[in-house]
Formats: C-alpha cells, sequence, structure tokens
C-alpha cells in the first residue's frame, strides 16, 4: 500500500511539471527578472550598473508616471462601471423570451471574437477626423462642426472608454446571464405573489445571488482594464501629446527609448497596482470558497 | 403603466439598441472596405469594389498573408501542446491527492492577471541573448505559459466532473495512468478539450504585446501586429484596405466562433460560475 | 509522450529556419512615400545585382522608432540599413548601435564634401567618425502671404522678430473686420517634439541655444533663452498674434491649415508645406517663402530636421548595405527625390542642376537655409531632454510657470539626468 501511495504522488509531481516548468520559466522568471532589473541603470552602451531605489525615485518625480497612473485609474472606474451596467442590462434583457433573442445572443459573441487591435483600428477609423462614422452622422444631422474625438484629452479617454466597452461588455452579459439563468423561476414566482415590484426583486433576489459570478467578472475585467495595452496603443498610441497614456503604454515607450531599468520599475509597479487591486477586491467583497 | 407594458418596451428598444451596438462598427468596417474610393465620406458617391481585397491579397509588399501564416502556425503548434502539457496537470489535480492540489489551480489562475508589461522586457531581453527575437520560438513559448490557465481551467471543470471510479477500475486492471488520461479521461472530456483547443487558438491570434515586442519583421510578426501596423499602399492611410484587411482576418474568426458558440460560452462561464 | 517529442522537434526546426542571413531595408512614411522607395530598391536590385528586401514601417515617427530600436537593442543582424529622423541619430549612434563609415568613405573615396558641412558635423558625426549620411534634409521656414503684405504697403518680408510683430499686429487688426478667424502669426507650440524646434529656432536667432558646454553638459538656462522664451509667450499673450490654442493643438498640419484656409499672415512650417500651398487654388501665387527672422543683432537660424540613412552595427551584410547607402546618396537618386517628392537634398551638387534650378527655383532659398541650420543636441538621452523641454516650455506658453522659473526647472533635471547616467 505504502509504495503505491508513493508512486501516485511521484506520478502526480511528474505530471504537474512539464505545465508548472512552462509558467516558471515564462511567466514567474520574467517578472522576478523585471524587478529585479527595475534596480538597475541598463542603457544600451553601458554596462548594467545597480542604483537601487533610484528609478523609483525618478518616477515618483516625473509628472509622466502620475498622469499615467491617475489615466489608467480612471479609465478602469468608467470602462468596468459601464460595462457592468450594460451587462446586467443586456443579460436582463436575453433572459426574457422574445423573437429574435436567439440571433442577439448569437450576435453578442462578435465584438469579443474580433482581436482587440483589429478592433481599436475600426474604432480609430469610426473617430476619424474626416472619414469616420461619428464626423459623417454629425454632418448628416446638420452640424456643420466636425469634432475632433482623438484630439484631445478628455474626447479621447471617452472614445477609449467606448471602445472598450464595446469590446467587453459581451463578457459581462454572457457571463452573467449565465448566472441568471441559475437563479430558480420559483424564488421570482414567489416575490411576485408577495407583491414585490421589479426594482424590488432586481435588488433584493437577483443582485445577491448574482454577485459570486459578479465579483469574479469584476476581478478580471479590473484586472484587465488596469494593465489595458492593446486598445491605448492602437487607438490612440498614448496621445494627444501623451495625454492617454496608460501604465503599460507608459512602461512599453520607456523600454524603447529611455534607460530599460526605468521601463522595469514602471512594469514592476504595474504588477504591483494591479495585483494589489485584485487582493483588496478579494479582501472587501470576500469569497467564500478560497 | 404595468410591468408588462414596461418590459415590452425595454425588451424592444433593448433590442434594437443592442443591435445597432453591436453591428454598427462591423457594418463600418464592411462598408468601407468594399467601398473602392473613401472620398464618398466627403461628398463623392460610394462604390461597391473588390480592389481593396485584391491589394491586401496579392500585393507582396504589404505581407498579408505572410502575417497570417505566421499567426496560424503560431496558433496551431500552441494550442495542441498547452492542452496536453494542461491536461496532464488537470488529471493530476482532479485525481491524485497531492500536496499542492489546491495551491496549484490558484498559482495558475493568478497569473492570469499578471500584466504582460510586467513580462515582456525581461523576456525581450533574454529572446535578444540568445538570438530568438522574431522567430517563432520566441513567440510559442510565452503564449504556451500565457494560455495555459485558460487550458487548466477549462480542463479541471471537466475533470472534475468524471468520476474516479472510472480510473480506480482501470488500474486495478493493471494500466498505467498516462494511458487512463488518453484512452478514458480525453474521450470524456472532448467538448472541454475542444473549447479549450478554441479559445486558446483565439486567444494567440489575439495577442498583441509578446509579438509587438519579440518580433521585428514579416518573417514572425502575426496578423495582430500587421494590422496594427498597417500602412497601406496609397495614399494617407489607407481605410479601404485596412478594413478589408480587418474583414479578411475577422470574418473567419467569427464564423469559428459562431459554429462553435456553444463550446465557447462553456469555457468562458465555466471558470466564473461552476468553481 | 512520442507525440510531445515530435512537436518539439517540430518547433526546433521552425527555429533553424528562420536564419538564412537576408538584407533588409527598413523605412516608414506615408503609403506614396513608400511606394517610391520600392521603386528605389528594386533598382537598386536591378542596376547592382543584390538582392534587397523593404520592410515597411508606419507613418508615424514614434512608432517608426519603436519598430528600429526593437531589433537594435536586441543586437540582431536585421534590419541591415535604415533611415532615422535626425533627433534619433544621436541616440542610436550614442547606443554604439551604427557602423561607423570612415573607413567605406576612405577606401572608395566617397566625396563626404558633397553634402552640407553642418549637417555632417552635427548630425552625421559621432566621436569623431561619420556614422550615417543625410537622405534627405528640411529646416524651419517663414511663409507669408505676400499679396496682403503688398495691400498694406510693406514690399518685404520682415528679417527681425520686433519687424514681424508689428506688421503682423497692424494687418491682423485690418484683416480682422472682415475675417475674425485671422491671425498674425502661427508656428507650433503642442507639447511635442516640434516645440523644442520652434523653441530652438526662437533661441538661435537671438544667439541662444541647446548645446553642450565645454564639460559636455547641456546648457538651456542662458539669458538669451529666456529672452526667446518671453517672447514666445509674449506673442500668444501679450501681443495676441498668435492663437490661445497654439501650446494645446498646433503641431504642423494644423498650422498649416490656418494658413492654407487664408487665416494667417506668417507661418512657420516645414519645406514640405509649400507644395501644398502652391496646389491650393486659393492660395496659389500668394505664398513667400524666406528665412526665419532674427532678434535684433542675432543671426537667422533654422532647426535642422530631415532623416538620414545609417547601417546597423549587427548587420550581416556590411558592403552590401554600403552599396545602397552609396546609391540611395547618390547625385541621381537624390534628384530624383527632389523631383518625385519634393524631399531636400542632403547634397550640394542637386541645387546646381540646371533643371532643378529651373522646376523648384525655391530651392535657393532652402540652401541658404539648410547651410544655418541649428541641430538639436546630439545626446543618447535626447529623448529625455526633450521631454523634459517640453514641459517646461509648454507650460510657460500655457502660462503655467513664469519663463525663468520653468528654464530654470528644465536646467536643473536636465542636470540631474547628466548626472545618473554619467558619460
Amino acid at each position: 500500500m505504502e509504495i503505491r501511495f508513493h508512486k501516485r504522488i511521484t506520478t502526480a509531481y511528474i505530471f504537474v511539471s512539464p505545465l508548472l516548468l512552462i509558467i516558471f520559466l515564462f511567466i514567474l522568471v520574467p517578472i522576478l527578472g523585471t524587478c529585479i532589473n527595475s534596480f538597475f541603470q541598463d542603457i544600451p552602451y553601458l554596462p548594467k550598473k545597480f542604483v537601487g531605489m533610484r528609478n523609483y525615485l525618478i518616477l515618483i518625480k516625473n509628472p509622466d508616471f502620475w498622469d499615467a497612473l491617475k489615466f489608467t485609474i480612471f479609465f478602469t472606474l468608467a470602462s468596468v462601471s459601464l460595462e457592468t451596467i450594460l451587462g446586467i442590462s443586456f443579460a436582463l434583457l436575453l433572459k426574457e423570451r422574445f423573437p429574435g433573442r436567439g440571433i442577439l445572443r448569437t450576435m453578442l459573441l462578435i465584438p469579443w471574437a474580433i482581436p482587440t487591435v483589429i478592433s481599436a483600428r475600426i474604432w480609430q477609423l469610426i473617430y476619424n477626423y474626416n472619414y469616420g462614422l461619428l464626423n459623417y452622422l454629425l454632418q448628416g444631422l446638420g452640424f456643420s462642426d466636425k469634432i475632433n474625438w482623438l484630439g484631445t484629452p478628455q474626447s479621447a479617454f471617452w472614445a477609449l472608454v467606448l471602445a472598450d466597452v464595446w469590446k467587453t461588455t459581451p463578457f459581462m452579459a454572457i457571463i452573467i446571464l449565465t448566472g441568471l439563468q441559475a437563479i430558480p423561476e420559483d424564488i421570482y414566482k414567489q416575490a411576485k405573489v408577495d407583491g414585490a415590484r421589479f426594482i424590488k426583486r432586481f435588488f433584493f433576489i437577483t443582485l445577491p445571488l448574482l454577485r459570486p459570478a459578479l465579483i469574479v467578472a469584476l476581478i478580471f475585467r479590473t484586472a484587465d482594464s488596469l494593465r489595458i495595452f492593446d486598445l491605448v496603443y492602437v487607438l490612440t498610441g498614448g496621445g494627444p501629446a501623451g495625454a492617454t497614456r496608460t501604465i503599460s503604454v507608459l512602461g512599453f515607450q520607456y523600454y524603447t527609448s529611455a534607460d530599460f531599468g526605468l521601463g522595469a520599475a514602471v512594469s514592476s509597479l504595474t504588477f504591483l497596482i494591479v495585483f494589489g487591486f485584485s487582493l483588496l477586491y478579494i479582501r472587501l467583497w470576500g469569497i467564500k470558497k478560497l | 403603466m404595468s410591468e408588462r407594458r414596461i418590459k415590452s418596451i425595454f425588451i424592444v428598444t433593448g433590442s434594437i439598441f443592442l443591435f445597432l451596438f453591436i453591428i454598427t462598427p462591423i457594418f463600418w468596417m464592411m462598408l468601407i472596405s468594399f467601398s473602392k474610393n473613401i472620398s464618398f465620406l466627403t461628398g463623392g458617391t460610394y462604390q461597391f469594389s473588390f480592389s481593396n481585397y485584391i491589394t491586401i491579397l496579392t500585393s507582396k509588399s504589404l505581407h498579408m498573408m505572410d502575417y497570417l501564416k505566421n499567426s496560424l502556425i503560431v496558433a496551431s503548434i500552441t494550442s495542441p501542446i498547452v492542452l496536453i502539457i494542461s491536461s496532464f496537470s488537470a488529471y493530476a489535480i482532479t485525481r491524485i491527492n497531492f500536496a499542492g492540489r489546491r495551491i496549484i489551480p490558484l498559482l495558475v489562475l493568478s497569473i492570469s492577471i499578471f500584466p504582460q508589461i510586467s513580462i515582456v522586457g525581461y523576456l525581450y531581453r533574454w529572446m535578444g541573448n540568445f538570438g530568438w527575437i522574431n522567430s517563432y520560438v520566441a513567440l510559442v513559448l510565452p503564449y504556451l505559459a500565457w494560455t495555459s490557465p485558460l487550458a487548466l481551467w477549462i480542463l479541471l471543470s471537466y475533470f472534475s466532473q468524471i468520476p474516479k471510479e472510472l480510473d480506480s477500475a482501470a488500474l486495478i486492471d493493471g494500466a498505467k495512468r498516462p494511458k487512463i488520461l488518453f484512452r478514458i479521461i480525453l474521450p470524456l472530456a472532448t467538448p472541454g478539450v475542444l473549447s479549450g483547443l478554441l479559445l486558446v487558438f483565439i486567444a494567440c491570434f489575439n495577442e498583441f504585446l509578446f509579438a509587438l515586442m519579440l518580433t521585428s519583421d514579416y518573417r514572425a510578426q502575426t496578423i495582430s501586429v500587421g494590422i496594427s501596423l498597417f500602412q497601406g499602399l496609397h495614399g494617407e492611410i489607407p481605410w479601404g484596405e485596412l478594413m478589408a484587411a480587418s474583414f479578411f482576418v475577422t470574418f473567419p474568426l467569427i464564423l469559428l466562433t459562431l459554429v462553435f458558440q456553444r463550446f465557447i460560452i462553456e469555457g468562458l462561464t465555466t471558470g466564473a460560475i461552476k468553481e | 509522450m512520442k507525440y510531445i517529442k515530435i512537436l518539439l522537434c517540430l518547433l526546433l526546426l521552425t527555429t533553424a529556419c528562420q536564419k538564412t542571413p537576408k538584407f533588409t531595408f527598413m523605412v516608414g512614411g506615408s503609403a506614396n512615400a513608400l511606394l517610391y522607395w520600392e521603386r528605389v530598391t528594386k533598382e537598386f536590385e536591378t542596376k547592382k545585382g543584390i538582392k534587397i528586401e523593404l520592410i515597411r514601417l508606419p507613418a508615424d515617427t514614434e512608432q517608426r522608432r519603436q519598430r528600429i530600436v526593437i531589433p537594435l537593442q536586441a543586437k540582431a543582424s536585421d534590419p541591415d540599413v535604415f533611415l532615422m529622423d535626425v533627433i534619433w541619430v544621436g541616440m542610436i549612434a550614442g547606443a554604439r548601435w551604427l557602423e561607423p563609415l570612415n573607413h567605406y568613405i576612405n577606401r572608395d573615396n566617397f566625396d563626404i564634401n558633397k553634402f552640407f558641412k553642418r549637417v555632417i558635423e552635427d548630425v552625421d558625426t559621432f566621436k569623431h567618425k561619420i556614422i550615417a549620411l543625410p537622405v534627405y534634409v528640411d529646416g524651419g521656414l517663414l511663409y507669408y502671404r505676400k499679396d496682403l503684405l503688398t495691400k498694406y504697403g510693406y514690399h518685404e518680408p520682415p528679417s527681425t522678430w520686433e519687424t514681424l510683430v508689428n506688421m503682423a499686429k497692424q494687418i491682423q487688426k485690418k484683416e480682422r473686420i472682415q475675417n475674425k478667424a485671422f491671425w498674425g502669426f502661427v508656428w507650433q507650440g503642442a507639447m511635442y517634439e516640434g516645440l523644442i524646434c520652434t523653441f530652438l529656432e526662437f533661441c538661435a536667432s537671438g544667439n541662444g541655444g541647446i548645446s553642450f558646454d565645454p564639460l559636455g553638459k547641456i546648457k538651456v538656462n542662458t539669458m538669451e533663452n529666456q529672452k526667446a522664451l518671453k517672447f514666445m509667450v509674449k506673442l500668444i499673450h501679450q501681443e495676441g498674434i498668435s492663437p490661445p490654442n497654439t501650446f494645446t493643438e498646433l503641431k504642423e498640419e494644423e498650422v498649416r491649415l490656418i494658413f492654407q484656409q487664408g487665416n494667417a499672415l506668417f507661418e512657420r512650417n516645414w519645406p514640405y508645406a509649400w507644395k501644398l500651398h502652391q496646389e491650393d487654388p486659393f492660395l496659389k501665387g500668394k505664398v513667400g517663402i524666406t528665412q526665419l527672422p532674427h532678434f535684433e543683432g542675432g543671426k537667422t537660424a533654422s532647426t535642422l530636421g530631415g532623416w538620414h540613412i545609417g547601417i546597423s552595427k549587427f548587420s550581416d551584410v556590411k558592403e552590401m548595405a554600403w552599396e545602397f547607402v552609396k546609391f540611395v546618396t547618390s547625385f541621381e537618386q537624390q534628384k530624383r527625390f527632389v523631383l518625385k517628392l519634393s524631399w531636400n537634398p542632403g547634397r550640394l551638387d542637386v541645387y546646381q542642376d540646371s533643371e532643378i534650378r529651373e522646376k523648384m527655383s525655391h530651392l535657393i532659398i532652402l540652401k541658404n537655409v539648410f547651410e544655418n541650420a541649428v541641430a538639436r543636441p546630439l545626446s543618447p538621452y535626447y529623448s529625455q531632454i526633450s521631454q523634459i523641454l517640453q514641459r517646461h516650455i509648454n507650460a510657460a506658453l500655457a502660462l503655467k510657470e513664469i519663463p525663468d522659473e520653468a528654464l530654470k526647472k528644465a536646467q536643473a533635471e536636465i542636470d540631474q539626468l547628466f548626472a545618473y547616467y554619467g558619460d
């Protein structure tokens, strides 16, 4: 019996080792390596030099970093709120039976299926000053002035949020819809008999029962928004004049223009921020099974 | 107004809104891609034409086919490997009682919230030192790690539903573990495996930052980099050609998604709901 | 288990397939420019029998720089030859990524004197070695409405800033009666690299500038520079001849459009705008170009722009790369650049060519401008220096910082930068 037991354990370790090895080599080691790199000065032709916390001090004194951080946080707040509200609305809609529901449910997957960078370029076109859909509609409606959607920091912010919401709301909607469908109809029937109106039913039955699914979805979506790169890099390039740089975009710019160690510092901070937020979430909302 | 009435209004307006919300960007992409000239937006007339598609498909200097080829190769190599590796791990986690059985899934899951920027810098240096920049290896290896949480979680969910008694029976008969995995478990978990393959395949197509930094030209760049940097052949920004390239890539992806939507939705919601 | 081994073998095989040496040329730009480069490379292939691969980059400058830096930083053997914006030459040279060309120049008796001396000295030389050659050069110019000047009794464009302000104020006041959107002088003041170009021109035209002191540090906070910055602020906020969105929005195209729509008297812009102004039916024949004005006691100054060609230090086909460099900078090719793309060549002899003189007479003015061009400082950390300056100059223009304070802070930050990196 003893030998069989040991053999099982060994087998288990052998089975998990390829996965763990790959993850160790190509995720954990790089993260650690980035963190270590952040304590060095790393310029192309000079030997790497240990500089301790200097890169972090530079970042703290650099308004670019704080701007990027602020932008990232505001972007996350706006985007996640909007897609949650929209996601819940769409899910509520699709829970009902009506002709065309099947088609709409199928269509919901389309934004998710499109690669992010491609959707970014489509939105880039929609926002384009001369050839964009939005200005085309504006002109059609009779307004003489075209708007430079990507030209000012404020409008570029909302332009990005809308593009992100378009791409990610389907994911939210699908998760929430599945969650909604898991709620037995009887509970609602009972509540209706008891005289509860829709709003009450929603806040006292639906939301609480959706909580587990919502929380998990929110953690992922928040982490995604905080670390966002693809959409921003392709849609605005961080512009105008660096006003829409998220911390990931800033890190990339530093990697390709300045001190590599500085880029590593921004990247490490990004990691801490995303991880920190996630832990905060878990703490605040609590997850029973963990 | 009765609740029923409000509900009907909500359904109608909601449906229209949802439809327009999803369709409008797609419609705009298609419209522009099939238009001979973008000047119809500033006063000309719309002319339907395939010229944009012909341009992007036949111009060698645009390298569209190269980018597609690279994406297909990288995705095709990554998906089966990561599924195999993950199925071994999923098997061990769901069937064998060993230390780490609970921690490993959590560890792997936590990776899916790691920012890519925190990984790519070091990877870049590393790959550079090996001279692997702009090669398939530079992409496949990180992709294996990056998509593994996805694969693992789907397989865990499906494997855990397969009764352990099947294993016990086979073990008593003298079968080895790997054989059990391949002959018994995987066939029973086929929907999960398909889901996993599909989701990983799509994820490889979608991936951007690693490809952006670890490749430098058409010999290894994927379609996501190709389209993001697309400049076209004529004019300022050739929106027509760009939209044609976009539609050319998204059309099969959308088809794939629609055909296999059940698998995809199950795969996506598995992690969130069924835990 | 077997399958895994097979897949791993496939993986290794695919790695091996990437290693055949290729001769690659990385260049970006608008689609039209890239189309022209394709013709150049095809011609090169036919004439020299060397196969060359063109790698297209986007038009966006920042993206072009990133695409070049990524393989260079990784010491990749491709790209072999590439084009660099004048401001990156310092960074790329400073990173020791460029192959020194002196050996090839001497061996092949390549006549380096055929190029603008200032350009070669200020941009293409690093630590006494020539590391790049100019493909085309750019310099800031003053565009003006000939017809309006004549209308109000002026026969010549202003040669000093003080005169320009007077002319602009007077004419703007009169023109505003009919055209509320009319401005006296439009220039690039948004927070981007172009702001440094404009700033440098104002400074240098008053004997200031951004340059290295004998100790190798960059000096920015000088009396002359403060005067120039104060002047720039005055243009917007006191004299009112430059629009309030100068420091928020105005870059090259915005400025060009204002002038092209007939809403400006004077414009500071690059030579590219000339062709576009001439092609505009409203403006045809009404536009003049000249050197930028200077402060009393100073000298006209124009910030050097343009693109240069260099060979990667890690290239595996350096001889072939050098052939291509010679080809691109040859008289025939440079002349074609002028005729087909309206680019201004880095070679002096093209300006003497009779056909060029006939078709592009404005090049005579440009030749003078380029001979007096000022380059931005050549430094490996130029992008960080530029960021610091942009931030503070733009803040001064936005009235968020007093010019003296702005330059003082910028100087302090730049000094600290040098303290960090040594060298």
